[in-house]
């Protein structure tokens, strides 16, 4: 419901922030690390949002990426390994009203917390999710993770991984609900903003997978990638990205893809070369949870007080209301 | 008698009205009613969308539905396709048209009540089954609520429920809001207290741990250290007054009453019959409204900690009913004003027009009885009263509201016309039809109800002033049957004295309409088929005919009497005068809707006049072209517009290969350059990394940059020191990246 009043003198008191007000201290993430291009992105996407730090709050679980919310001058939750989710969904159906992002990375999210994973998914919740996925287990010095390329030699992996890598976008494409899924990469940082800033305006579960680089343990692993533009395959649509004309001349591998395509998106996500970048599904139609449940009801005194009351006479007998309900 | 003298007798009929001869009966003495009403006998056995069910509180779509859609979706659910479902289907239906009857007889209640007694009626002592069958499909409804028919009540009871309707919505919104700032006022509150020194008394401590466990407890110990420990940030006073005093006004609010908790306070009553009464409501409760949005305005900043004494006191001082907007008065429930019939005129309601261009969220319901008035001024015409019948086209023309006009019998096709109407903001005007009286008409009110939209003497239509930006979204005239033609027409069959079937297209005019109303009997004759001459004319028809030729023929309707033989009805000359009259209000109205717009028309004409000038020049030019030289190829391909140009890309414009640059747009933010020289290299506003001072460092450190980008996209171009050292080294590694 609008405000008219209010909203009129707060916006005569509005504060603008800049990109500093949402900066929490220096990264402590290595030189060279991806996670310092979706920061950067995420800040501009709140200043450009001018989103209120006070009423923003970004959960994590563990792991390098889930560093993310000390470097983000908001409210923020570093919560423990793959229960992110539940988390921030505790917040969202606390207080609807915030802007709950969760950061978390290829490990916390696809191995630990995969069933809160698919929950969350299935919850449809209003937050912007955006999963680190560099493909190894960087806090912990290079164990394989569940996206690692079969093949890749790792600490606990000397041999080569033998299992074929998990596939995060078919996965979320799977689960009934689904409502917004896209894929980035940390090296195009404009097409990175756009999508996250798609993600932030999709009411719901807007999921984002960021291909990350990780310079330290796996150093030649985009390299490809990184300098054959032909090897990204840019997904453009009214509804979906468009890229500015400078990128579009470097990043010539284009197709049209319509994100109410589900059927088409999960035959999308299940390339890994050329790596699709943009919007695979996009529904704003699906319901979310906390509007079917009314989260952030009230609870003033009385009404906690009364809502006890109502839950404490269903266990308590009254001879004469059965009389009645059974005359009834 | 030959045929003049039959002509004769009919054209003095038709132009005074007075039936001479033999050959004329009047429709009196057998009530006759429009031919294409035939059909349409006992509207109780015919399956329509009436009666209606005014859906209970908490229905997802919609705040009504029609028996019939019900019915319809019990038999979906529960009989099977073909043979296997037709006794369950055959059961229903029966019971379907029992309600109706018993509706018709004046039975009332809800949908499940009517339900049971029908049930009851038709239930077979020697077969139980039908009576379990009845039952389980009752259970199977999937809504309940009041049905009604489409009676003289109909028109208030339906545009009361729809208001309520939107009202609880508006309500449910409301209190979502107002809840959320209590509760979040409550939390700020509690929270002082816990910081206060009563908060951390041992009793308060006590107070807060539950019975069990209160024992395991020292609250004294606890509160010595809570009292040590906790900061000692107070509220201060002023806050905490205005935190209170917006707590309790919110508290104390009266306009809605809260969906979720039950409360003894009474809540304002918005439901009137007169104008007066509402604007004096209105009037009297504006100081309430006004304390409130300010109430819900100062809660809204205290809970973002954002009111500013300096700034805030001063405007909310000022605080008054000027300064209400109308997003602020879209919070308040709106008036409902349903004036009774026959109050129409009374003086309680004289300040209608007045109200309505106020601006007031007030939403009137004017129910019309009926269209056959006669003018104020006395001269034997229909008025088509600017009193009543053309309310809604007057109020339009006030501008900044909603007008919809309807005739009862359209209201349920309209129904989310009128939840739009009773949700907008402003006031809005509802302008009904409820049939012709029971004292005027042998019709159900359902039948002369719809008679009046289709005979265009009542037409439906919409006006919503916040609908779009021009008329044509504004207006619309889509409810009518052919809003295109000036008459809807029917295919009629009937049979002939040979007993063969004819087939013609029958149009439905106000003279048809007017035929139903048995007070308009003496413009009306009757002609027997022997008496039929060629010079009679379907009423439509004759309507088109230049004057000079009207005035050899006779205008006649098709009707039918109760032995359903049908007649010949001559119509008089005034009666045709009111068709024709009602005509050019009709196209009027079309006008506002588009449709053989004048303006439009006149346009299109010159329009198509100078484009057919222009295409007339051409061709004579080209035959002159041709009679001069025949045309070759060539200059055929000379004419020919050249080929577009071949829009070659725009190369991107990269700065001579000399200067350092870095492709801003495409940086990662890694950091890594910045760690070389981070007075060389800098972030700009959207943390990307530039060239800030090429002269703050060397070309080493340009060429080191390049090769550690992670995305290599710092260019280090030449050096500007020649003096540096080991420069052709150097500017080998940049080659890779310039």
């Amino acid at each position: 419901m609008a405000r008219p009043l209010s909203q009129c003198i707060i916006k005569l008191h509005e504060e603008h922030h800049n990109l500093e007000d949402y900066q929490g201290g220096v990264p402590r993430w290595c030189n060279g690390c991806g996670d310092n291009a979706i920061l950067a992105a995420v800040q501009r996407l709140c200043r450009d949002e001018n989103l209120a730090p006070e009423r923003t709050v970004f959960v994590s679980g563990i792991g390098c990426s889930s560093r993310f919310p000390h470097y983000m001058k908001t409210y923020g939750f570093h919560g423990i390994h793959g229960r992110a989710f539940p988390i921030a969904q505790g917040v969202k159906m606390a207080r609807p009203d915030l802007n709950v992002f969760v950061n978390t990375g290829d490990g916390d999210c696809c191995s630990i917390g995969a069933a809160h994973w698919i929950h969350a998914i299935r919850y449809n919740m209003n937050m912007t999710v955006i999963l680190h996925d560099n493909h190894v287990y960087g806090l912990t010095k290079k164990q394989a993770s569940p996206t690692s390329p079969v093949g890749l030699r790792s600490n606990t992996t000397p041999r080569g991984s033998v299992l074929e890598a998990l596939n995060p976008l078919t996965v979320t494409l799977g689960v009934q609900n689904v409502s917004f899924v896209a894929q980035a990469v940390d090296w195009i940082p404009e097409l990175m903003y756009d999508i996250v800033s798609k993600a932030f305006h999709h009411r719901g579960f807007s999921f984002i997978r960021i291909i990350q680089r990780c310079p330290e343990f796996l150093p030649k692993m985009f390299e490809p990638w990184l300098h054959d533009p032909g090897k990204t395959l840019l997904l453009t649509h009214a509804n979906g990205l468009q890229p500015s004309p400078e990128l579009a001349r470097t990043y010539k591998n284009q197709r049209e893809h319509d994100p109410l395509d589900i059927h088409r998106a999960r035959e999308i996500a299940s390339t890994e070369d050329p790596i699709p970048v943009g919007v695979l599904y996009h529904n704003p139609e699906v319901p979310c949870y906390e509007d079917l449940r009314g989260a952030g009801g009230p609870r003033t005194v009385d009404a906690i007080r009364k809502g006890l009351e109502a839950e404490f006479d269903k266990f308590t007998f009254w001879p004469e209301a059965e009389g009645q309900d059974r005359a009834a | 008698m030959d045929m003049a003298a039959k002509f004769q007798d009919q054209l003095v009929f038709h132009l005074t009205g007075r039936r001479s001869g033999e050959g004329l009966a009047p429709v009196d003495a057998r009530p006759m009613r429009p031919a294409l009403l035939a059909g349409y006998r006992d509207l109780a056995r015919l399956r329509h969308d009436y009666p209606l069910v005014l859906l209970e509180n908490g229905a997802t779509d919609g705040f009504a539905a029609s028996l019939t859609l019900l019915v319809n979706h019990v038999l979906e659910t529960l009989a099977p396709r073909g043979l296997e479902g037709e006794r369950l289907r055959k059961h229903v239906l029966r019971l379907e048209r029992e309600m109706r009857a018993m509706l018709a007889a004046g039975t009332e209640g809800s949908v499940s009540e009517l339900w049971a007694a029908a049930a009851a009626k038709l239930a077979d002592d020697a077969d139980e089954s039908v009576a379990k069958i009845l039952a389980l499909a009752g259970d199977t409804l999937k809504a309940d609520g009041e049905l009604v028919d489409c009676d003289e009540r109909l028109p208030a009871r339906f545009m009361a429920h729809a208001w309520r309707h939107v009202q609880a919505q508006k309500g449910e919104l409301f209190h979502g809001h107002i809840d959320a700032l209590q509760r979040k006022l409550s939390d700020i509150l509690r929270a002082a207290f816990a910081h206060s020194e009563a908060g951390q008394r041992p009793e308060a401590l006590r107070a807060s741990v539950g019975g069990l466990h209160a024992t395991d407890f020292d609250f004294d110990a606890m509160s010595r250290l809570v009292v040590r420990n906790v900061p000692k940030d107070q509220l201060p006073a002023p806050r905490r007054k205005r935190i209170e005093w917006a707590l309790s006004v919110l508290k104390a609010q009266r306009f809605h009453a809260s969906p979720r908790i039950a409360s003894d306070a009474p809540v304002h009553d918005f439901h009137f019959d007169n104008v007066a009464a509402a604007v004096a409501a209105y009037r009297e409760r504006l100081p309430q409204v006004v304390e409130l949005v300010k109430a819900m305005a100062i809660a809204d900043l205290e809970t973002r900690n954002g009111y500013d004494e300096a700034d805030h006191d001063p405007y909310f001082e000022s605080y008054d009913e000027n300064s209400l907007a109308a997003e602020d008065m879209a919070l308040f429930p709106d008036y409902l004003v349903s004036i009774p019939v026959g109050r129409n005129d009374a003086p309680e309601n004289a300040g209608l027009m007045d109200t309505l261009s106020s601006g007031l969220p007030v939403k009137v319901v004017v129910q019309i009885t009926d269209l056959f008035e006669e003018s104020s001024i006395g001269t034997g015409h229909f008025a088509f009263g600017i009193r009543a019948a053309r309310l809604a086209t007057a109020a339009m023309g006030l501008g900044g509201m909603f007008a919809l006009q309807a005739s009862s019998s359209t209201l349920y096709r309209m129904r989310h016309r009128v939840e739009q109407g009773m949700g907008c903001r402003g006031p809005a005007l509802f302008s009904v039809f409820a049939g012709a009286p029971d004292h005027a008409s042998a019709l159900p009110r359902y039948l002369t109800a719809a008679a009046a939209k289709e005979s265009r003497a009542f037409p439906a239509f919409v006006y919503d002033a916040a609908g779009g930006e021009n008329w044509a979204t504004r207006f619309s005239l889509e409810h009518n049957r052919d809003p295109e033609t000036d008459w809807p027409a029917d295919p009629f069959e009937y049979a002939d004295d040979s007993l063969q079937r004819v087939r013609e297209t029958v149009a439905f005019t106000f003279a048809d309409f007017a035929l139903c109303d048995r007070r308009n009997a003496g413009h009306f004759a009757v002609v027997p088929r022997e008496r039929w001459t060629a010079a009679m004319m379907p009423a439509a028809q004759w309507l088109a005919l230049p004057e000079r030729e009207s005035a050899e023929r006779i205008p006649y309707v098709l009707a039918v009497d109760d032995d359903e033989v049908l007649h010949r009805v001559l119509v008089d000359a005034k009666m045709m005068q009111a068709t024709r009259r009602c005509l050019l209000l009709w196209h009027r109205l079309q006008e506002h809707a588009g449709i053989h717009d004048s303006h439009a028309e006149r346009l299109l004409a010159r329009e198509r006049t100078a484009w057919e000038a222009q295409q007339n020049e051409a061709l004579e030019a080209i035959r002159k072209a041709s009679a001069a030289s025949p045309a070759s190829p060539a200059a055929a391909a000379d004419a020919a517009p050249p080929a577009a140009a071949q829009a070659a890309p725009a190369e991107e414009a990269k700065p001579p290969s000399d200067e350092p640059w870095i492709e801003t747009a495409r940086c990662p933010s890694c950091n890594e350059c910045q760690l070389i020289n981070p007075e060389m290299f800098a972030y700009n506003d959207n943390k990307q990394a530039y060239i800030k001072d090429v002269n703050a460092g060397t070309y080493r450190q340009l060429v080191e940059a390049a090769e550690t980008c992670q995305v290599a996209i710092i260019h280090p171009g030449k050096p500007r020191n020649p003096d540096e050292p080991g420069l052709e080294d150097l500017m080998k590694r940049a080659e890779a990246f310039n």
